[in-house]
């Protein structure tokens, strides 16, 4: 019972992270039609801006996340309008700009590296008890906090996306562009907000993975990668999926890792994505998948 | 009459294909004038680019909605001066409800009380909207698609309602009921210039037309006169 509930907590957290990051996926898909290989890249541009407000500046921890929220926002809009909304207007054809969204990735964790070096570096801890016990289990502070945090974005975004007129004219624009826009809708405005939202919401995933992982160049690309596949195995494109297939992820590499075997941990969610495509691509939320023919 | 709406030598290209040649046209504040023809001959083209919802580059010539030149516009823009469009094809948002649909459409007013009366007002102009109203769009009808796609346009109280194949795909008794809605809109004031396949329905409905022809406008006269006109006999009201 106590190794249940220890990995299940563990395989919460992660997933929590997970489901944030799958998230962004969606919801640039659902925007732009498009997948950016940049949005793990946002993890750890999250992770580093953690560091650099955090650590750097010696700021209070909430205004660190505020402003890596902030920042990676505008890094998100900036990536839109700067890369991908100029090869939209050239037509190139989305397979290009997905191609672009690797470039960025490289530069991104290139510059990274320039900048922090290659060293792993550590996130200090940040709350003054470092270890919790809940129902008997003990883990890491920021671990418990990473959890909470996650499901209050998730539910943030929830509400924003469907109670607010804003969010609703954002999924509006989303599904019907042409009649976004004749309501007044600037639907252009919209994406650049909506790939802000994905960076910002994969920043502050990063932030929290800094205390627990450490901080290093490649973070976001291997963790990305498994949002990526949580996203997937949702039913891509959808939000709700986004969140259940990143948390079911990570419970289920979490599980096998420690009732079977740790070495599979790392391909676990590929295995799960290779089998949802062949079975439901349409993933748990049952999003087109199969091209009308 | 004061012109709120005209349209000056106006011309659209996608690319190198000149798809309206020149056209001009106007429509009087409080009017309802219909814009028939052929399928292919521009209409939709010069409606979404009256609504700023074709790409700029191909607009060549003025568009001037209440004297003010819009043809360099975007449509999100367009929208606030007051010119509304239930586009072809009805454009509801799918998986959005229909009262969330509706309020899209006064997505650029800020006055929710009128709103509210507004959303009243197009329930009690289409009840079935109201029985369906948390339902997803993407789950009515046809007919009552049209009904939506013209509420979402109303509800942002427009000066100038464009209305683009309100009866496409539709049952002759559906298209009666629509069209019924559009004459009493235009009675309680809105000035509506509308596109329409049933050329019939159309010059019924409208004081005037404009029969446009591979790009070009070929006749502008009265429905009446339309309506006795041999050509426009022969070509479209079946004979």
């Amino acid at each position: 019972m106590q190794t249940f509930l220890t990995l299940l907590i563990s395989g919460l957290v992660i997933g929590g992270i997970y489901g944030l990051i799958a998230l962004g996926y969606s919801l640039i898909y659902r925007a732009s039609g498009l997948m950016s290989f940049a949005q793990g890249d946002m993890v750890t541009l999250g992770a580093y801006l953690g560091i650099f407000y955090y650590v750097w500046l010696g700021l209070p921890i909430l205004v660190a996340l505020v402003l890596t929220f902030i920042t990676a926002f505008l890094f998100g809009m900036a990536l839109e309008r700067g890369v991908i909304r100029t090869l939209l207007k050239k037509n190139v054809i989305p397979i290009y700009i997905v191609l672009a969204t690797i470039a960025v990735s490289y530069i991104i964790q290139n510059l990274a590296q320039a900048v922090f070096g290659s060293t792993t570096q550590w996130f200090p801890q940040v709350f003054p008890v470092a270890n919790l016990t809940l129902f008997g289990v003990t883990n890491q502070t920021e671990a418990y906090a990473s959890f909470v945090i996650s499901i209050i974005l998730m539910i943030a975004l929830h509400l924003f996306m469907t109670k607010t007129k804003f969010g609703t004219a954002m999924r509006g624009s989303a599904m019907d562009p042409l009649a976004a826009e004749s309501c007044g809708i600037n639907t252009s405005l919209s994406t650049g907000i909506t790939w802000g939202l994905a960076a910002s919401i994969a920043s502050l995933a990063g932030m929290m993975l800094g205390p627990m992982y450490g901080v290093f160049t490649t973070l976001g690309s291997t963790i990305g990668r498994k949002g990526f596949a949580g996203a997937v195995v949702g039913g891509y494109g959808n939000m709700y999926g986004a969140m259940i297939g990143g948390l079911l992820l990570g419970l289920a590499e979490t599980f096998v890792a420690g009732y079977i075997d740790g070495t599979y941990k790392n391909q676990i969610a590929y295995i799960i994505l290779i089998v949802f495509l062949f079975v439901k691509p349409t993933g748990i939320f049952n999003e087109k998948a199969i091209q009308d023919v | 009459m004061a012109k709120l709406l005209e349209l000056i030598d106006f011309h659209y290209y996608y690319g190198n294909i000149h798809s309206v040649k020149g056209i001009n046209l106007s429509v009087d504040e409080g009017e309802i004038v219909t814009l028939i023809g052929a399928n292919g001959a521009g209409k939709t083209t010069t409606m979404q680019s009256i609504s700023g919802l074709t790409a700029r580059r191909g607009v060549v010539g003025k568009i001037l909605f209440q004297g003010k030149e819009i043809q360099k516009y975007n449509g999100y823009k367009v929208a606030t001066l007051g010119i509304a469009q239930s586009l072809e094809g009805r454009h509801v948002f799918s998986q959005l409800t229909v009262e969330e649909n509706l309020m899209m459409g006064a997505y650029l007013r800020k006055d929710s009380k009128h709103i509210k009366d507004d959303l009243k007002n197009v329930y009690d102009r289409f009840p079935r909207l109201l029985e369906r109203r948390t339902q997803m769009a993407g789950t009515l009808s046809g007919g009552e698609q049209q009904m939506l796609a013209m509420g979402r346009a109303l509800m942002s109280r427009p000066k100038l309602l464009l209305l683009d194949e309100p009866s496409l795909g539709l049952a002759p008794l559906i298209t009666q009921e629509i069209f019924v809605a559009v004459r009493d809109i235009n009675k309680e004031g809105t000035t509506i210039l509308f596109v329409e396949q049933n050329s019939k329905i159309a010059l019924n409905t409208a004081s005037r037309g404009y029969v446009m022809q591979t790009g070009e406008i070929v006749m502008s006269d009265t429905s009446e006169n339309l309506l006795s006109n041999e050509e426009v006999k022969k070509a479209y009201l079946g004979g």
